[in-house]
């Protein structure tokens, strides 16, 4: 423990030459916020990024959880903290672009500094492997034929299966023509794919490869390398700003932080989602990590707050 | 998967598994024990330490913290009337009347009796019929899963001590609860009135303490204070012998098979089953009179129903990818983690591990017999402490329990409103079961209904006509709602 | 008067009024869902029709049967109970777990009857205190702290 005091305090030090404004930041522990449960998907990314981060940091980093609202309770709470760099969330694309254009929370495009992106994985379009539509134009054909007949799942509303789906028929032209079913979670909607009491649904591969799912589209700028014969959405004739969608998220503080210790909190986590223990995590649980730095990542943010306004009109949210 | 079984018992037996089922089920037992403190948060706990274990030990503490707490909230829910989870309430209404009545030990002896049994059937089940199982969950789509949740709902009636009428207002009322925040469908907000801390709706488990252990300090406040040291006489388990049993197999058996059906069903969970099966106790047991004052096979309906579902609800889970309940979701994130994808393939590409899993999983079930006796043995003497430090930590104790639950100290706010109601009700002879059931089945019912309305175009008729499951669920329900009546009419006319 | 105006009878009447404004405010809010039984408010209309229905037999119920209710021991412990419990909930957000958990069992114990001044300083300090030290120095899931210091 002494060891790992000393070894921690000597990288802060170095840390904090570097970003040479040594105001003493960090003092005491970092707290980063998962606004879900503890055990789910964002929850465990943030465990195993926390040891990496403590590290390049120099100061202990616990997670916690504040679940609730699709995340939006987490945000709505940080959203009115004091900015001083111990209290960071990790927001996916929902939380922090979706949500606020959607519902009444006290937070907005203005409301954070972001500090980094950490993870990104572009959503696809499948179908159950039996399933008699092989292309988007099978897909087109059925639905013009039986409006009204054939169904898409989500985890919810508002989540970003429900955009992926929607982005797809959207961009086909057929989102009136078939019919929403929304489940509590992609669990259950995976059931009912597998079931047959839905014929589509929209997630990132790490889901899809959890049943007997066979893609139709990705929503990514290229073919993706374990699905060489899947057309891109572009390819299937969609066009933007439906045709790229990225499951992302990254590290988030409360508007107003210090420069400096948005410096200091970037560098870490340039450090921790590069160092080799991450590197590893995010090779077994299938996180693709994606990089991004605090101005960088701002420039996205706001970029995608704005380009998502389309798909949520297109929604009907 | 049944050839690894070999290799599986193998690492099973080893120093660190026989280490993490054992530490892991104590820790289970203790935390689930505490007034307050769920399996929700024994899971949590332990989730930081799975993290840098091997795949086998990490999902064994996990199941072990999960099995242990659930046994253990019987033990809580007997002795001082305060369930720590949902899937223990209906162990209190029986559970609790004989504590009173000095028969605690034995109380707890039906409970862990039940349990243990419960959840080594499951086990066997999974074993050997996990993808039969799943098949069979794979037909209860939307409409049946309505249907189900519809008998589900005719439990309030039997649960109801006292007033049926005010029994189903609590439901109602429950039902109302689980309303608040986002509407399943579109989205959008109910019943917040512009706050934001109510998207997110009111939490089950800060409901659930609230009207059940906080109104339970606050009942014993108002009540005369006795100088003796005065919960209840109890002095570890003590175990009912073969000629109790004499009686109520039928209705172990029972409960035991409602457990595991009902597991295996996504999204319906233990606490479901406990009730289904209580209700279904006091309608065949031949002891149904006595049902809520006291009676044995009201606690052995509930607790062997709630261990079984642990099985049941990993048979999806295993054998789909498709968690059964919020902690068997944990265990597939936990399984992620570790490089595995979850899904159909899981049993196939990973035979050891899941066997290794499921073996673990049946010796757990068998450590619960001895540990829990140990363990109420040593915590015997904590219940004679006197009762102003028993009802203080429970205040406390249920505070650090709910704040983790989601991390929200709104979440506690909403746990001293519902303990102030509950007191207020609870003195009116208002029930507070109906109002937890009204709570748990009322999400799914409401979701699974307007699904079922997409997925017939607004037909609701087609619901049973069209779905032979739903249509014989429905006649179910009927019948479980009209015979109490039919039967009080025809004693009416005897007497 | 004894016959309307007690306990049972008001709390039964205020269950009906919460119903009935529940109700009311279905209608505040317009919704842009095509059909009835997709509005968000179709199923909480349903249960609260039922509630009110079942609040309206009961209230009645109450009114013709006359029962005593279970006496309060000692008003002045029951309201200290709740009082401090109902604080003590809605204050941990703002001030911590520790100081809150302190001063609640110091009014709780004595109210409960403990008058041992050493035996409740002690209770007192040591079961948050264990509490505190566990979970927020030694397993890293920290219950919130106050104003002060990060450390309780």
């Amino acid at each position: 423990m002494k060891m790992k005091y000393l070894i921690s305090t000597a990288v802060a030090a170095v840390i904090a030459s570097s970003a040479a404004m040594a105001d003493g930041f960090p003092e005491r522990p970092i707290n980063l916020i998962a606004p879900f449960n503890a055990g789910g998907g964002t929850d465990l990314l943030l465990r195993g990024l926390a040891p990496h981060f403590a590290e390049a940091i120099g100061s202990e980093v616990f997670v916690s959880n504040m679940a609730g609202g699709s995340g939006t309770v987490a945000a709505s709470a940080l959203q009115g903290q004091r900015p001083d760099g111990y209290q960071l969330a990790y927001m996916s694309i929902t939380v922090s672009t979706i949500q606020p254009q959607i519902k009444d929370v006290p937070y907005g495009l203005d409301s954070w500094t972001p500090i980094c992106s950490v993870a990104a994985s572009p959503t696809l379009l499948f179908v159950a492997n039996d399933s008699p539509f092989q292309t988007a134009e099978d897909v087109v054909e059925a639905v013009k034929a039986e409006p009204g007949k054939y169904v898409y799942g989500s985890s919810g509303p508002g989540a970003m299966t429900h955009l992926t789906t929607v982005a797809a028929f959207a961009g086909l032209g057929i989102l009136d023509d078939m019919k929403h079913l929304p489940f509590q979670g992609s669990g259950p909607a995976i059931k009912e794919l597998t079931a047959g009491n839905i014929q589509f649904f929209g997630d990132t591969e790490a889901l899809m490869q959890r049943g007997d799912f066979r893609p139709l589209m990705v929503f990514n700028d290229t073919r993706l390398e374990n699905f060489p014969d899947t057309p891109t959405a572009t390819e299937v004739g969609i066009e933007a700003p439906l045709n790229e969608l990225y499951l992302w998220g990254g590290l988030f503080a409360p508007a107003g932080l210090e420069p400096d210790v948005t410096a200091k909190l970037e560098a870490a986590c340039e450090a921790s989602v590069a160092s080799d223990g991450f590197m590893e995590f995010a090779n077994n649980s299938g996180t693709v990590i994606n990089y991004r730095g605090a101005a960088e990542f701002d420039a996205f943010y706001r970029a995608q707050y704005q380009s998502n306004s389309s798909l949520i009109e297109a929604a009907g949210l | 998967m049944l050839s690894a079984l070999p290799e599986a018992i193998g690492i099973l037996l080893s120093v660190e598994g026989i280490l993490v089922l054992v530490l892991g089920t104590v820790l289970g037992i203790i935390l689930g024990a505490m007034p307050g403190i769920g399996s929700t948060v024994a899971v949590a706990i332990v989730l930081p330490f799975t993290l840098t274990m091997g795949q086998a030990p990490a999902i064994l503490l996990l199941l072990a913290v999960y099995a242990g707490s659930v046994y253990g909230g019987s033990i809580s829910a007997i002795l001082i009337n305060t369930p720590g989870t949902p899937q223990s309430a209906a162990t209190c209404l029986d559970g609790y009347p004989m504590a009173q009545r000095g028969e605690a030990g034995i109380a707890l002896g039906w409970a862990t009796v039940a349990s243990v049994v419960g959840g080594l059937v499951s086990a066997i089940v999974l074993i050997f019929a996990a993808p039969q199982l799943a098949a069979f969950a794979l037909q209860f789509g939307p409409i049946e899963t309505f249907a189900l949740i519809l008998l589900g709902m005719t439990c309030i009636v039997s649960v109801s001590t006292g007033s049926v009428v005010k029994g189903l207002m609590a439901g109602m009322i429950g039902i109302f609860l689980s309303t608040v925040g986002g509407d399943p469908i579109l989205g959008e907000m109910r019943f917040t009135f512009g706050n934001w801390q109510l998207f997110a709706g009111f939490n089950l488990l800060a409901v659930v303490i609230g009207v059940f252990a906080l109104s339970e300090v606050f009942i014993r406040a108002s009540a005369p204070i006795s100088r003796v040291s005065d919960l209840v006489a109890f002095n570890g388990i003590v175990l009912p012998s073969w000629q109790m049993w004499k009686g109520r197999l039928r209705n172990l058996t029972k409960s035991v098979a409602i457990g595991n059906v009902i597991g295996v069903l996504p999204g319906t969970g233990a606490a479901t089953a406990a009730f289904i099966s209580y209700a279904e106790g006091r309608r065949s047991s031949p002891n149904r009179d006595g049902f809520g004052k006291g009676e044995p096979d009201g606690i052995v309906s509930s607790e062997a129903a709630n261990n079984a579902v642990t099985g049941g609800a990993l048979v999806p889970t295993m054998a789909l990818g498709i968690p059964g309940d919020a902690i068997t979701a944990v265990m597939l994130a936990t399984l992620t983690l570790h490089g595995i994808t979850p899904g159909p393939k899981l049993v196939e590409d990973n035979p050891t591990l899941i066997a290794s899993i499921f073996a673990g999983f049946f010796i757990i079930n068998l450590l619960l017999l001895p540990l829990g006796m140990m363990l109420s043995r040593v915590a015997a003497p904590i219940l004679r402490v006197r009762e102003a430090f028993m009802m203080t930590a429970i205040v406390i104790l249920c505070a650090v329990g709910i704040y983790f639950v989601r991390g929200n100290p709104f979440d506690l706010l909403i746990m001293g409103g519902a303990g102030f109601v509950g007191f207020l009700l609870r003195r009116q002879g208002v029930p507070m079961a109906p109002l937890v059931i009204g709570m748990v089945l009322g999400p799914t019912l409401e979701l699974t209904l307007r699904q079922g309305l997409i997925l017939t175009d607004g037909n609701f008729l087609a619901f049973f006509t069209d779905h032979p499951i739903a249509m014989v669920l429905a006649i179910a329900a009927l019948l479980a709602l009209s015979l109490p009546l039919w039967r009080g009419l025809l004693t009416r006319r005897a007497a | 008067m004894q016959r309307f105006a007690n306990e049972r009878v008001i709390v039964q009447m205020v269950l009906l009024i919460v119903a009935v404004a529940l109700y009311a405010s279905t209608f505040q809010q317009s919704f842009s869902a095509s059909d009835v039984a997709q509005s968000p408010m179709f199923f909480p209309r349903i249960i609260l029709t039922l509630w009110i229905g079942l609040a309206i037999i009961a209230l009645i119920q109450t009114l013709r049967v006359q029962q005593t209710q279970t006496p309060i021991a000692s008003w002045a412990r029951i309201g200290v109970v709740i009082v401090a419990a109902l604080i003590y909930t809605n204050v941990i957000g703002a001030e911590g777990f520790f100081l809150p958990s302190v001063i609640f069992a110091l009014i709780c114990l004595p109210a409960f009857g403990i008058r041992n001044p050493f035996m409740i300083v002690l209770f007192a300090v040591l079961v948050p205190g264990a509490l505190v030290f566990l979970f927020n120095h030694t397993l890293g899931m920290p219950l919130p702290t106050s104003r002060f210091t990060y450390l309780f």
